[in-house]
């Protein structure tokens, strides 16, 4: 624990929320995984959603995040 | 037999009296065909109705088995889930009163229909705590979650939404997905505190609209320094060589997403047992119509045949005096 708190402000500069570094960690440990439960534990989580900012009460045309290794 | 030999022999004089391609069209596929109000009463409209409620009910049927199905799934999961932010109110609290100068309020909503009135509870509730939040030198904007809930609010308040976010149950929900949304929503909004709406699962017919609130790092320190629940945050001690702004930061983060994915698990659930019942329901009502509709069928029916007997017989009758 103490070893990744040292990190800590090196992904925050690196302008990373928390969010997206514990994923990358939680990836990693994915990624201990051995090979049944592997591929198991990284088809379970699979990213996919559509997203579209709004600009004065209109949608802007939606961007769409469906790459489970797309941080 | 003789009956059924005569009704047919009396429907062969009136065929020229219908136009052929409407005739054709109406009744080719039925056996027994009536022409149209010629002799007797038509049959056909109250049996082609019959067809379609039926059907109508084996979909709703095959609907609220799906939900069913998918219902268990997801609710072991949302049960589950709760341990997630459990903590974080313990450690935090729930704080819905807040007052703060930016909101922003995270709709849960489903992307598709016939799920009862669970989408627009949430918007309801969002649209009172637009309302509440809202006041002079104030922000309160929406991210929306699902489809349902941007057609509603796309009505009266597009100004205020800043994200919309769909097709979020392509696969089934997962932390990894939920956890980039809400980094997503994070970047893309300024907020002191984020209120999320969803529906809390209770049991298949029973939904609480809840509304979490995720405040931001700096109104956390506001408050702990106000004191009350947040004011025991001072007697934790924090490893690491970290300042408690960026502990609370990192916290403030991972609750968002821990909430959010309860919230979204929640609302799932919440969906399927709502589209359960109301397939139910709709199901049921099909029944009764179908009931409703076979009586009057059969009443028709009944009375064509008395007309035609009562001709047949007054018209031997007539022949015989």
């Amino acid at each position: 624990m103490a070893s990744a708190g040292g990190a800590a402000p090196f992904w925050r500069a690196a302008g990373m929320t928390y969010i997206t570094y514990s994923n990358i960690c939680a990836n990693l440990v994915r990624n201990c995984l051995k090979e049944p439960f592997k591929a198991e534990a990284i088809s379970r989580e699979r990213v996919h959603f559509s997203l579209s900012k709004w600009v004065d009460g209109k949608p802007e045309k939606p961007t769409i995040r469906s790459d489970p290794t797309e941080h | 037999m003789a009956m059924a030999a005569l009704r047919r022999e009396g429907r062969r004089f009136a065929t020229p009296l219908l136009s052929s391609p409407i005739r054709s069209s109406l009744i080719s596929h039925s056996q027994e065909q009536a022409p149209n109000g010629v002799r007797s009463i038509s049959t056909q409209v109250v049996r082609n109705r019959m067809k379609s409620v039926k059907n109508i009910q084996k979909i709703t049927k095959a609907m609220k088995m799906v939900a069913a199905s998918k219902l268990r799934a997801i609710q072991t999961r949302a049960e589950n889930s709760r341990g997630l932010w459990q903590p974080f109110t313990a450690l935090l609290g729930d704080s819905p009163s807040v007052n703060v100068k930016k909101s922003v309020i995270v709709t849960v909503s489903s992307d598709k229909g016939l799920c009862g009135g669970i989408n627009s509870t949430s918007v309801k509730i969002s649209r009172i705590l637009h309302k509440l939040s809202s006041g002079p030198e104030k922000e309160t904007k929406y991210v929306i979650l699902g489809e349902k809930a941007k057609a509603q609010l796309i009505r009266d308040s597009k100004d205020d939404i800043s994200l919309s976010i769909t097709e979020l149950q392509k696969n089934p929900l997962n932390y990894s997905q939920v956890s980039v949304l809400a980094d997503d929503i994070l970047k893309n909004v300024e907020f002191d505190a984020l209120r999320i709406v969803f529906n809390k699962f209770h049991s298949v017919v029973q939904f609480m609209p809840t509304v979490s609130t995720v405040l931001s790092p700096e109104i956390v320190e506001r408050e702990a320094e106000a004191g009350g629940k947040l004011g025991e945050l001072d007697s934790y001690e924090i490893e690491g060589a970290e300042t408690k702004g960026e502990v609370l930061q990192n916290l403030a983060e991972f609750q968002f997403s821990c909430i959010l994915f309860n919230g979204v698990l929640e609302n799932a659930c919440s969906e399927q047992g709502a589209r359960m019942s109301a397939m139910d329901s709709s199901s049921r009502n099909a029944g009764d119509m179908l009931d409703r509709l076979t009586l009057t069928y059969n009443r028709t029916r009944q009375a064509s045949i008395t007309t035609e007997l009562i001709e047949i017989i007054s018209g031997a009758s007539a022949l015989e005096g």
